[in-house]
Formats: C-alpha cells, sequence, structure tokens
C-alpha cells in the first residue's frame, strides 16, 4: 500500500532500520506500512477495535508477511514485557483518547519502550474558530457522550502531549508540522457523520432525531473543509 | 505572470506554458483570439506537436506575428534519423517558421525506442544536425511512461535540456516505482533540465467508453480534468511548489483560461501545505473506506 506523506515525513528523521517498533493504536495501519516501508525488523501493531486489527492484517500484513504482528488489545494495558521495543509510534491516536486514559496510556507506552527507545506522537492541533468542521465534531462529542459516556474526539495542543511524555522522562527532540491545512475530505465529512448517526441509534429519546437531523443538514454544509494543523512530536528514552 | 529558467537554456519560460493542443478544437478565429488571450496573460512558452490535428496550422498565423517573443517547442513522435527530418521539416512548414527554439522527442514509452532514437541512424541524429544548422535550438524529451526509463534516458542523452513529464497530487500520493516522477524531477534538477509538468490537472482516467463513449465526454483531454478554479489553482499552486520550471495548460480550451487566471495569482506552498494537498488526493482516490484520519 501507499505510505501516506504524514506518515513518512514524521518517519524521516527516526532511526528505523533493523528496530521493533510498536504501532500503538493501528488504525487503518498507516503507520505501520511506513515502519515496514522504513526497513522496521518487524512491527507490533495494537489496535482495540477487531475491524481495524483485520483492515492492517489485510492491508500491511499481505505485503509484508512474518513482519507485522496485530495485537488485539488495550493500550491501557499493553500485552508486552517491560522494554521489548525500540521505536514507538502513536499516530493520530491520542485525538481518539479521552483524557481520562491518557495518562494511564503514555505510562504504558513508556512502559513498553527500551532505553534509547524513539517515540512519535502525530496529531491535530486544537482546529480554530470558526472552522465548520468544528460543529461535526461538536455533534460526534455529543452523540459518543450521551450513548457511552466518553468523546470520540480530543485535540490535544501538542505542548499538552509534550509535557505528558516528559513528564515520563522521555526527552523531547522535535516538532514538525505534518499538515496546514488539514484535509477534512469529503470521505473524512462522510465517515465522521456515519459515526454520529451510529452512537446516535443508542440514544433513547428526542436528542437522537434532533442529532441525525443536524448531522445531515452540515454534512452537505461542509461538503469538505481544510483547517487546522497535524503536528509530529519526538522524543527518546535516555540510554 | 512570474517566469523560471528553463534549466541550461538560459531562456525564463512563464511558470503557466501554452499546450497548443487547445488550437485544434477551435475554428481560425477562436484559434487566434485563444492566443492573444494566452498572450495577454504574459505566457512565452508555447508547446505544439504534429500529431494535435491542426494545431499547427492554426496557432500559424499569430505565432508568425509574434514569433519573437514566443519560445516555441515542438516534438515528433519519429524515432528514426530520415522521418524524424521529414518531420521537422513538415512542421516548420505547418507552422510558417524558420526556427523551432525546442525540439523534442514526443511520448518515449518503451527502452526500445531509447535505443532506436539514440542509434547511429536514430531520430537524435537528425535533432543535432538541424541543431548545427540553425533550424531548432534545444533538444527535449517528453514521456509519460515509466519514470525508470526516463531516467535511463537523461542519462543517455547528453544534450538533453528540457523534460516533460506528468506532476500532480494524485500521482504523488503514490510510492512504486511507476509513479516516481519525483525521482525524475529531482534527477533534472541535479543536471540542470528545465522541467514542464503534464497531467497536472487530471483527476482520473475517463470512464469506460461503455459507460461514457468518447464524443459524449465533456471535455477534450487525454483524461478527466479537475475543472472548478479552486481546484485548478490548488493543483497549479502545488505542482509550481514542487519546482518545476512550467505547468502546460490542459487541452481542453474551456479550462484554459481558468489556468492564466491561476497562473497569475500563482502562490507557492510550503512543504506542510504540498502534503495537505497530497493527503487530500490519497483520500479522494483511497480503496479504505471509513479512514477517519490522516
Ligand atoms: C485513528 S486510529 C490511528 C491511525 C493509525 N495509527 C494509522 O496510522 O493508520 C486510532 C486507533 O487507536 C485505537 N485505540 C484507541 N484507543 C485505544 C485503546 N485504549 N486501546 C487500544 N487501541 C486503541 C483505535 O481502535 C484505532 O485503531
Amino acid at each position: 500500500m501507499d505510505v501516506p506523506a504524514t506518515v513518512r515525513t514524521a518517519l524521516a528523521d527516526r532511526p528505523v532500520e533493523g528496530r521493533r517498533c510498536l504501532e500503538a493504536g493501528a488504525g487503518a495501519g498507516n503507520a505501520a506500512a511506513g515502519l515496514l516501508d522504513a526497513g522496521a525488523a518487524d512491527v507490533l501493531a495494537v489496535t482495540n477495535d477487531r475491524e481495524h486489527a483485520r483492515t492492517v492484517r489485510e492491508r500491511v500484513g499481505t505485503d509484508h508477511p512474518g513482519r507485522v504482528g496485530v495485537f488485539e488489545a488495550d493500550l491501557r494495558s499493553i500485552p508486552l514485557p517491560d522494554d521489548s521495543v525500540a521505536v514507538v509510534t502513536a499516530h493520530a491516536l491520542f485525538n481518539v483518547v479521552p483524557t481520562t486514559d491518557l495518562d494511564v496510556i503514555a505510562s504504558e507506552i513508556t512502559r513498553v519502550a527500551a532505553p534509547g527507545a524513539h517515540l512519535l506522537v502525530d496529531d491535530y492541533a486544537p482546529l480554530p474558530d470558526g472552522a465548520s468542521i468544528r460543529d461535526l465534531f461538536a455533534l460526534e462529542n455529543a452523540a459518543r457522550e450521551l450513548a457511552d459516556a466518553r468523546p470520540a474526539l480530543t485535540f490535544y495542543p501538542g505542548g499538552v502531549l509534550r509535557g505528558v511524555f516528559e513528564t515520563r522522562g522521555w526527552e523531547f527532540d522535535r516538532r514538525k508540522t505534518l499538515l496546514d491545512p488539514v484535509p477534512w475530505t469529503e470521505s473524512h465529512v462522510t465517515a465522521h457523520a456515519d459515526t454520529v448517526r451510529d452512537a446516535a441509534a443508542r440514544i433513547d429519546g428526542d436528542l437522537r432525531n434532533v442529532l441525525v437531523n443536524r448531522t445531515d443538514s452540515l454534512v452537505t454544509e461542509i461538503g469538505s473543509e481544510s483547517v487546522g494543523e497535524m503536528y509530529s512530536l519526538a522524543f527518546q528514552l535516555p540510554e | 505572470m512570474q517566469t523560471r529558467t528553463l534549466g541550461a537554456t538560459g531562456q525564463r519560460s512563464t511558470v503557466v506554458a501554452f499546450g497548443a493542443i487547445a488550437l485544434n478544437w477551435l475554428e481560425q478565429e477562436g484559434a487566434n483570439q485563444m492566443v492573444e488571450l494566452v498572450r495577454e496573460h504574459g505566457i512565452n512558452h508555447f508547446d505544439v506537436a504534429p500529431t494535435y490535428g491542426d494545431a499547427e496550422l492554426k496557432l500559424g498565423p499569430k505565432l508568425r506575428q509574434y514569433r519573437e517573443d514566443i519560445f516555441l517547442g515542438c516534438k515528433t513522435q519519429e524515432r528514426s534519423y530520415e522521418a524524424a527530418w521529414k518531420k521537422l521539416e513538415r512542421s516548420l512548414d505547418r507552422l510558417g517558421v524558420d526556427t523551432i527554439d525546442l525540439y523534442q522527442v514526443h511520448g518515449l514509452e518503451y527502452e526500445d525506442e531509447l535505443e532506436t532514437i539514440t542509434a547511429e541512424d536514430g531520430a537524435l541524429r537528425a535533432f543535432r544536425e538541424a541543431q548545427e544548422q540553425g533550424l531548432i535550438d534545444h533538444i527535449g524529451l517528453t514521456s509519460h511512461g515509466n519514470p525508470d526509463l526516463i531516467l535511463d534516458a537523461i542519462g543517455e542523452i547528453d544534450d538533453m535540456d528540457s523534460l516533460m513529464f506528468p506532476l500532480n497530487p494524485v500521482v504523488d500520493a503514490r510510492d512504486d516505482a511507476d509513479h516516481d516522477y519525483d525521482a525524475v524531477l529531482q534527477r533534472a534538477d541535479q543536471e540542470d533540465i528545465g522541467t514542464l509538468a503534464i497531467k497536472t490537472f487530471a483527476k482520473g482516467p475517463w470512464p469506460d467508453t461503455d459507460e461514457l463513449p468518447e464524443h459524449e465526454r465533456p471535455y477534450a483531454n487525454w483524461y478527466e480534468p479537475v475543472d472548478d478554479p479552486e481546484t485548478i489553482r490548488e493543483r497549479l499552486n502545488y505542482t509550481l511548489s514542487r519546482g518545476v520550471t512550467s505547468v502546460l495548460t490542459p487541452g481542453d480550451p474551456k479550462l484554459v483560461k481558468m489556468v492564466l487566471d491561476a497562473g497569475d495569482r500563482f502562490e507557492e506552498l510550503d512543504e506542510a501545505a504540498q502534503r495537505a494537498i497530497v493527503e487530500q488526493a490519497r483520500h479522494d482516490e483511497s480503496p479504505v473506506p471509513e479512514q477517519l484520519h490522516h
């Protein structure tokens, strides 16, 4: 598969060749594909989503037989021993991690990282006021809060995530801008709208229809929108 | 409109160059008006070919009127010495001019063609003789073929002054060797070869002719183009920011003006903004549904 420009750019200045890597939050496996392409010895890809696990096996596993291990597990307790990986990527992970889980996941990532390990944290900066896509994300958060008692998305400022890892002994190396603006394409808008509808379906009462109707009209209103920043933070643990 | 240096030629070409194939779809008077429009935007680099229907003939009158101001590129699909000479003379005749500034090997596609043109009785010998006689000034090559083949051609043809090849964010989003025109761009820069981008406004191939017969296509392009001013501007800004000398206008006359306007307003994009456009293209094309992230 094609490695996205975001992943390629984030990995460009990281030593990946020959190392064991962890993709924390495997999603579509983009970072896993990038790591393998950059010469990783192997990639352990962790996700708590069965569909994502399957996607990664199919998209990435088949291209690189024997070099990808997909773990369906929770990052709050990573099923790996201490000091077992040399590179960790959290590419577009933390925006789906609620504040309540942030500390635990950061601690777990730190635990499994070997001395001298490298860490990439790529994520979205909070969107500026006036971005229309914010309304869609607000609906998504409202629907998920009402349905599952947790938000769907949290856009952490880079400085916050930097602090979270520095507190745990990671040395900050650099910040890069991966995307500016961030292209929220029609396919993103549609996919996010679908998650609102899914969550709304689990809510009883009037709010369900309100959320769905507002989502339907927002999708047409927004179409697509390029706004915001995706950044990349790089860290290293002392040897 | 801004200009950039075309490799080692000394020529400074406008960042948008006029692909005169568009004239083929117009009556003579329409063709004249189009050339006037193009010149109003300051365009000084024109490109034509004998295979573009009547384009050479229709370009002729205005080309002769403004000959001094126009850097004229032409090309040939002939691969042999004799045939290339004949085709060059025919183009000079149809255009009604004495010289062509840039004569290009047109549409190199196969490795054996490269062998043929570089051989003793190959087209390039005709090019070089014509150059000695002052009929052409510079030698170039065009291809939408395999990037590796183009790299080979750069290696084989020492006196190559310009290269024309596809460049757009959709192509850049793919990272297999068949789409690695970035390698061509880098190499051309190293060798001080001017770079001319084609297919900059391509959205994708046309649907199958069963679905959309050729005569029903809304545009006379080889590919289905992007056709709204904002996307056209984004494509142009992107491709020029990648560092090519000039971008060719698309083949359909309806789109030419939009590209000229975008050229007047060209703004360099930084790398994060370029990646944003590549990401957008990747998602528009992506086979994986429901990707929420980048
Ligand atoms: C947006 S995706 C990340 C994109 C992916 N890194 C890529 O490059 O394609 C977020 C992933 O993190 C996973 N995830 C979120 N919270 C998690 C948790 N607590 N434990 C395990 N996986 C989690 C999600 O299931 C999803 O697969």
